[in-house]
């Protein structure tokens, strides 16, 4: 039972998932409509208190045990709070406030302000480090080893050329020529390999549906 | 005696330490940031159709913006948005905008919409020329799960987001009188960091047959390019370089309506950094490839 109820869940839930797209009989759609709206968003919600226990679980457990860098899990829990708290309570900005104030004097901490000052460069910054990971990747790993590679450099070397200006000045049909790579000979790799993909997905979706494919129960 | 020969230039120029490699990437994106060179975007064919798409909707169509990406793409996509924004409101068109796949891109339609309203608000002399919230766009903000909003969209809006972002009721706003489903929509707008347009393609065209146009990173615009020919994404934005060129036909476009404001293209500005970085990258592999084959050469 243990098992079978799981796999029942998702037998049936997954056929009414699918139903809807192919039959448009109002009282099939009207149920979807509701199952969407509603059911869907209360699960939705579940979820986030599932995610939150879990995430709170996970760093008081690492405090406890003062397992290596416990002390970031203090900023993480506290960062959670905090931001919950302002933007539950403290509205968007001025123009728009809360029941908790969120200014003293001219400095403010409304859910915009810490948005725009720790979110958006904090994340900006890990992004950034990227450009700079792979210029060295390029200079150390992008050899014409084998004929494959020839290509593969040959054909990166034109797009990153023709996306300068440098590249038309060279020679005036390059960008059109780096265009005609990811437009043809690009597309026609990329729909074989999404093809491949859909197929993929569409066995392993009607594997797990009809209790073949059982990995996402666990226990191995 | 131990062979303490010094390893020749070649070799030691394959095993440079990788600081050096950092502070030349630095170098060729700072330097152009703070003295750009003058760089004239050309519009290639899938950002002419999407502009042209847009500029041609008819007057009782909406854009509709999905914001599907997180601030680390920003840089990237933020310009996007912004040339969208702008051109919205030039031809003096409704916008609907919602944060749609993930919560953390909220704060980014709250501030492009402060910025671009602020821009046309600033120029505005009468109350028909201002651009305000509820009668000129709308910001829906974010609502999960993703099915439920793709696909209740196409049904009605209002339902999906019973408030707006600021707390208001949606259907107590002028626009959503003319904004009820897809079918009010001229078309929309994903600008993603990820493969959320897809969703988009499989849920929100294929049941409501709504036209789609995507923005993308330069990184995942080879993904896109097979949705762009079969005519599923009416155009496409790919990466800094589509935002540069977008912001170059919108310009031509604002100073045609009167317009001619000099506002700051933010996508155009960074294109100088970005092809000096890619010509630093060619450079980077040339000298690696020299390096390799020399080196492969003496041990033959």
């Amino acid at each position: 039972m243990q098992r079978r109820l799981p796999l029942l869940l998702v037998l049936v839930t997954g056929i009414f998932a699918a139903l809807p797209f192919f039959i448009p009989h109002h009282s099939l759609q009207a149920v979807d409509e509701t199952v969407r709206n509603d059911v869907l968003r209360i699960i939705a919600a579940f979820s986030l208190v599932l995610g939150v226990g879990s995430i709170l679980q996970h760093h008081f457990t690492k405090i406890q045990r003062k397992t290596s860098n416990w002390q970031y899990s203090w900023i993480t829990v506290v960062t959670l709070f905090v931001s919950a708290v302002i933007g539950l309570f403290g509205g968007i900005d001025p123009s728009h406030p809360g029941i908790l104030p969120t200014h003293i004097g001219h400095f403010s901490f409304h859910i915009q302000t810490l948005y725009m000052n720790i979110m958006v460069p904090l994340a900006a910054t890990m992004f950034s480090l990227l450009a700079f990971f792979m210029a060295s990747a390029a200079y150390r790993a992008f050899r014409a080893r084998n004929l494959s590679a020839t290509v593969l450099l040959a054909a990166a070397f034109i797009l990153m050329l023709g996306s300068v200006p440098l590249g038309r000045m060279i020679f005036h049909p390059l960008p059109s020529f780096a265009e005609w790579i990811l437009t043809v000979p690009n597309m026609a790799a990329k729909r074989g390999i999404n093809f491949g993909i859909q197929l993929g997905i569409l066995a392993t979706s009607l594997k797990i549906l009809l209790g073949i494919e059982r990995g996402w129960l666990g226990g191995g | 005696m131990a062979d303490t020969a010094r390893p020749d230039f070649w070799t030691r120029l394959q095993a440079i330490d990788r600081r050096w490699i950092y502070l030349v990437v630095w170098v060729v994106v700072m330097v152009p940031l703070i003295f750009p060179f003058k760089i004239r975007p050309v519009a290639t064919p899938p950002v002419q159709n999407l502009f042209n798409y847009i500029d041609t909707m008819p007057e009782n169509k909406a854009l509709i913006i999905s914001i599907d990406y997180t601030p680390d793409t920003q840089a990237e996509l933020q310009p996007m948005l912004i040339a969208l924004l702008r051109h919205t409101f030039t031809i003096h068109r409704k916008v609907g905008i919602l944060a749609g796949a993930y919560v953390q891109s909220l704060g980014i339609g709250e501030d492009a919409l402060r910025q671009v309203t602020a821009e046309f608000n600033s120029h505005a002399r009468t109350n028909a020329d201002s651009v305000l919230n509820g009668r000129d766009y709308v910001y829906w903000g974010w609502t999960t799960p993703i099915i439920t909003v793709m696909l209740g969209m196409g049904q009605r809006i209002a339902k999906v987001f019973p408030v707006d972002y600021y707390g208001e009721k949606t259907e107590s706003l002028p626009i959503m009188k003319h904004l009820k489903n897809y079918d009010d929509a001229g078309i929309l707008v994903s600008v993603a960091g990820s493969s959320i347009p897809l969703y988009w393609i499989n849920l929100a065209q294929t049941q409501f047959g709504i036209h789609l146009g995507c923005g993308t990173t330069a990184v995942s615009a080879a993904d896109w390019y097979p949705y762009v020919n079969s005519g599923q994404f009416n155009g496409m934005l790919a990466g800094m370089k589509g935002a540069a060129e977008y912001e170059e036909l919108l310009e031509q476009r604002m100073v045609k309506n009167g317009k001619d404001w000099g506002l700051r293209r933010k996508g155009s500005e960074a294109m100088s950094s970005q092809a000096a970085a890619h010509l630093a990258i060619i450079a980077f592999i040339i000298i690696g490839n020299i390096g390799y084959f020399i080196s492969r050469r003496r041990k033959q």
